[in-house]
């Protein structure tokens, strides 16, 4: 009570606060008549109730003197507890009293009186707020700290179980025991009369308690109390099964719950003490659900739940084990420390914790599943992990939309290359397949990969050339992932070529006993694959013209530069995408392949044919093959790895090991190829015609067009000092050929010999060497600078090369030079490829755009560019190697030569 | 050789599609190598292109020949070719008014290699040469504008007046713009 009170207790003295001053105050109820009786009177009821006020109030003065709590702050409690009470002398007086009060006719007869346990409680009310909760507060006033919690909560368990047992003590020994003697007099005799005012001694005991409890509970900060329990809760649970999650909030200092089981002791008794002051209600069991929820959080991002990397295994057993018998057997326990009825686990309880478990691992695991494709096989522990999330419809909503999300932010962007692009698809696809087998989630999370991949203009070549390369480089090392190829392609690749049957409708078949819908998710256009086959899913990544288109350039470079004489991998290509694509399409590309296979055969028999007769002479056919109708196009002979020593000294020799290899080539079923003319060196020449005139008798009248251009050269160079020897294009040789001493014999007819017979080395300048072979500058040029590269030339003016006949003339300096342009030429040989690319088409074809387009503005009046782009795409056979941009390149052009005229978009003839 | 190819072909049309959409494949290609050798080599004052991607309907061009009445005048023809093509003759008209003795108003030729004498081995750009040709020497016995006809020899001023009053710049290009 505190001093304000007191002092206004002394003046007015309230019984309400002063329970203390037993003695009446108030004056005597003395009641009413009840209308219709006598106003007063000696033996009127009225007497009797004034008696019995009085002497009521004197045992309520005896009473309540007795059982009040003595007035001590928390800390002395301790004392009371343990060497007794300071309680007065429980004298007769005081016994007559409780049993006048409780059992007996002092009993509160209606609610105008106060009961003696209602005053009871109200005392304990008094006390608890007066020395008890201070103390309370001290702890609970502040944020509770981690490290305190455990502490904290120890201690409010420990003060509220002292000041329960203070309050009991006097319940339990001196109230309980009257009710409980009037409960057992009463019982036996007939209680009917007063059954309705009856206190059940069970009933007031369980009341009293409740109303303590609920002092306790209210008392306390309710959101704190319930979080630092819940903390504690969740940290003891954490160091149970060893989950070291942060280690920033370990409670210090208490080592002994390192031991396990001690721990788990103290978890127990710390719950039961606090069940037992009531703080184990409704709260408490949340405050432990919600400890649970994060415990189980927590196991799943622990090292328990790791990636198993190494075995590849899932770790979902791991995890049911544990939500079995570490997660539900803690639960358990600790509810029956909670709840005063044990209860029993169902098993569907389990199941579904089960279930949330690993739910959310599945979730987790979603969240890094790009890192699982991309790490694709040694993740598989993380995909079967997945696989098991998988199987609520949800579940696959989630890892679709997330895993897209995850792949357009980390794939499908600028920087990242077209190569790394199909890689990571064809992990998506491997791993998407271990994880759903139907193939559905595949096609969703794919479609995006697919679209991206179909704008890039590289990934078909890609594609192509990776399944052509070779998966194994001349070492046996496996290659270094380039930017072009990818391995992963190439890997594929040298697998067996599944068998399957094409395009057969399986709901066609009646017959199919294993047949089975399609699963409900399926999109419409869903086609379950039966063949699980990565190339499958790269080569319908385009419309199939496309891609033919594609695969027609690059096997006919792949064919053209390819050394294996026998084509197992064009062939078993060819195979492979006839399977996929249906044969019907690939026409040109099997007679591309047919082509090269007879060019070996025809240089076959050609050269057994040498040894027999003499070589006619060339005849000029009477007609071209132009004019004959229906006949398959003209072929163009390669020159391939034929092979010229133009020797440094003077006089030439003709060596008879110059080996011709002509590919004979259908033009027609080609694509567009290199068609740069030059000279060949004359003994090349001579081979050519010889050749020619071979071939038209084997083919009956076919004749040959020559592609100088296409084709490689073996050369050997014999310098003073030292002999070079290369594998080099054509025009490199001729080039270098052309630094041979010439003469002036009549082959040289074209050329002007500037040879020198000097041990020096002939000089050559461009503008010579392009009037000497007939030469495209830009190819010379190429040439030279290869040569340069192979320290066979040397630049000694503008445009001047000389023959280095001596390496040892020449300076470290100059070498290095050589060695920076070699691989310039390196680099730039690489664009030199036998087919045309689309910006040298789009050179070479400029002046029939031009005529196209002159054409189509003259007869079809003015148009934007949008449409004379369409028209060109239309009507030039072979289409527009360009875009719009090129497009208005060359309409600029023609702008400016005044032979057009423009407004705004639209482009018109000029006319005059 | 023309006509058993000619009844084989209908035959053919008429009996699969499949066939007949082969043969309208056959004047496709046929048409492209065509436009593709007028482009190539064009000769002068005359030029033709095809108006969509179907590639059988055409507009051409054709400069009047220099000392005729229709120099310095240009025609716009419209070729229409049959899936027969080449094995039957496009039909041409003339776009732009002309006064001419073998071309009526509506711009019907009467030219026989256009009709009776036509043959496969002809193809747009001898058709229209022929047309150029056919400005400055017109078949004067079988006219289909006997007027014109008849000034032809008459009265070359008239003639020309009559030219130069009935040709029509073609306002739809509007190249006057340029």
């Amino acid at each position: 009570m505190d001093h304000k009170s007191l002092v206004f207790a002394s003046v007015f003295p309230v019984p309400s606060i002063s329970h203390t001053t037993p003695t009446p105050i108030a004056t005597p109820d003395l009641g009413f008549t009840a209308p219709g009786q006598s106003f007063g009177g000696a033996l009127s009821s009225n007497n009797a109730g004034q008696h019995r006020e009085v002497k009521r109030n004197l045992a309520w003065s005896t009473a309540t003197r007795f059982l009040s709590l003595p007035k001590a702050a928390y800390g002395e409690h301790a004392q009371f507890a343990t060497t007794g009470y300071g309680r007065p002398w429980k004298g007769t007086d005081v016994t007559e009293a409780l049993e006048y009060l409780l059992a007996g006719d002092g009993r509160s007869a209606d609610d105008k009186e106060d009961g003696l346990i209602d005053w009871y409680t109200n005392e304990v009310r008094i006390h608890f707020v007066s020395y008890v909760h201070p103390a309370l507060r001290s702890i609970w006033d502040t944020e509770v700290e981690c490290q305190k919690a455990w502490s904290a909560l120890a201690e409010t368990q420990q003060i509220l179980q002292q000041f329960q047992r203070l309050c009991l003590q006097p319940f339990n020994d001196h109230i309980l025991p009257v009710l409980q003697q009037d409960n057992t007099k009463t019982t036996s005799a007939n209680t009917q009369t007063r059954g309705t005012t009856q206190v059940q001694p069970s009933f007031a005991s369980w009341k009293f308690q409740r109303n303590l409890h609920a002092l306790f509970v209210h008392s306390l900060p309710s959101q704190r109390f319930s979080k630092t329990l819940s903390y504690v809760l969740y940290n003891s649970g954490c160091r149970l099964f060893r989950i070291y999650v942060d280690k920033g909030n370990a409670i210090p200092g208490d080592e002994t719950i390192e031991n396990i089981p001690v721990l788990r002791t103290a978890i127990m008794q710390l719950l039961r003490g606090l069940h037992e002051v009531g703080l184990g209600g409704e709260q408490a069991q949340k405050a432990f659900a919600h400890a649970m929820d994060k415990l189980m959080g927590s196991f799943i991002v622990s090292h328990y739940m790791k990636v198993d990397w190494y075995a590849r295994k899932s770790v979902i057993a791991h995890l049911r084990q544990w939500v079995k018998d570490g997660f539900s057997t803690l639960v358990r326990q600790v509810m029956d420390c909670l709840k005063e009825e044990s209860s029993s686990l169902h098993a569907i309880e389990l199941q579904q914790w089960q279930d949330m478990a690993i739910g959310r691992l599945g979730r987790s695991r979603v969240e890094n599943l790009f890192d699982f494709v991309i790490n694709w096989d040694r993740s598989l522990g993380a995909i079967l992990d997945i696989k098991e999330f998988l199987k609520t419809p949800a579940a696959k909503a989630h890892l679709s939309t997330s895993f897209s999300q995850q792949v357009s932010r980390r794939l499908l962007h600028p920087g990242a290359t077209t190569t790394y692009i199909l890689n990571v698809y064809i992990h998506i696809i491997r791993a998407f397949n271990e994880l759903e087998p139907k193939g559905v989630l595949l096609e969703r999370v794919a479609r995006p990969v697919r679209r991206y991949l179909k704008e890039r203009d590289d990934t078909a070549r890609i594609i192509i050339s990776s399944l052509l390369a070779d998966i194994h480089d001349e070492h046996g090392n496996k290659f270094v992932t380039s930017g072009e190829l990818s391995y992963e392609i190439a890997a594929e690749m040298q697998k067996p070529i599944p068998t399957f049957s094409q395009d057969q409708d399986d709901d066609l078949n009646w017959n199919d006993m294993n047949w089975q819908p399609h699963p409900t998710d399926a999109s419409p256009d869903y086609k379950k694959s039966k063949v699980e086959d990565v190339i499958w899913f790269l080569l319908t990544l385009y419309d199939r013209e496309d891609f033919i288109n594609e695969l027609k350039n690059i096997l006919g470079d792949h064919l053209l530069r390819n050394q294996d004489p026998e084509y197992e991998k064009e062939i078993r290509l060819l195979e492979l995408i006839k399977l996929r694509l249906g044969d019907d399409k690939l026409q040109a590309c099997e007679v591309m392949l047919s082509d090269v296979l007879d060019s070996k055969r025809i240089n076959a028999s050609i050269r057994e044919d040498k040894i027999g007769p003499a070589i006619p002479p060339p005849l000029p056919s009477p007609h071209t093959p132009e004019n004959i109708p229906r006949t398959p196009q003209p072929r163009r002979p390669v020159p391939a790895a034929a092979s010229l020593k133009p020797p440094s000294t003077p006089t030439v020799q003709e060596p008879p090991s110059h080996i011709l290899n002509v590919q004979i080539l259908s033009s027609f079923f080609w694509p567009a190829l290199r068609e740069d003319t030059f000279l060949v060196p004359a003994p090349i020449h001579a081979m050519q015609r010889a050749y020619e005139a071979r071939f038209e008798r084997v083919k009956g009248m076919r004749k040959l067009r020559w592609l100088p251009a296409l084709g490689r050269v073996k050369v050997e160079l014999q310098l003073d000092d030292r002999t070079v020897e290369a594998d080099v294009q054509t025009w490199q040789a001729s080039v270098v050929y052309a630094f041979q001493p010439q003469p002036g014999e009549e082959w040289v007819g074209r050329g002007k010999g500037k040879g020198k017979a000097s041990g020096e080395g002939i000089t050559r300048n461009v503008a010579q060497l392009v009037l000497m072979l007939e030469m495209d500058e830009l190819l010379v040029r190429n040439a030279l600078g290869f040569w340069v590269g192979q320290s066979v030339l040397k630049e000694t003016g503008t445009d001047t090369f000389t023959v280095l006949e001596s390496l040892a003339l020449e300076t470290a300096a100059s070498a290095a030079a050589a060695q920076d342009a070699a691989e310039v030429m390196q680099a730039e040989s690489v664009q030199a490829s036998a087919v045309v690319s689309q910006s040298d088409l789009l050179m070479q074809n400029k002046e029939l755009y031009r005529q196209f387009i002159l054409g189509m503005l003259t007869n079809q009046g003015n148009m934007p560019t949008q449409r004379i782009l369409m028209m060109l795409k239309m009507a030039v056979p072979g289409g527009f190697a360009g875009g719009v941009d090129e497009l208005r390149g060359l309409l600029g052009e023609l702008v400016g030569e005044g032979r057009l005229g423009v407004v705004g978009e639209v482009y018109g003839v000029r006319k005059g | 050789m023309t006509t058993s190819d000619i009844s084989s072909n209908s035959e053919a049309k008429i009996s699969t599609p499949s066939r007949s959409s082969t043969s309208s494949a056959n004047v496709t290609k046929r048409l492209q190598t065509e436009l593709m050798s007028l482009m190539m080599s064009s000769p002068p004052g005359i030029s033709a292109f095809p108006n969509d991607e179907n590639l059988l309907q055409w507009t051409a061009t054709i400069d009047g020949p220099d000392a005729t009445p229709y120099a310095g005048l240009s025609f716009k023809l419209s070729f229409e070719f049959p899936n027969t093509y080449p094995l039957t003759p496009p039909t041409v008209l003339f776009k732009t008014p002309i006064y001419h003795p073998n071309i009526d108003f509506s711009g019907r030729i009467c030219l026989d290699i256009l009709k009776d004498k036509w043959s496969a081995i002809y193809n747009v750009q001898s058709v229209l040469l022929s047309l150029q040709s056919l400005l400055g020497e017109p078949n004067n016995a079988s006219p289909l504008n006997g007027q014109a006809a008849e000034l032809w020899d008459k009265d070359p001023v008239e003639y020309k007046r009559l030219v130069l009053a009935r040709h029509r710049d073609d306002e739809e290009t509007g190249l006057g713009s340029f």
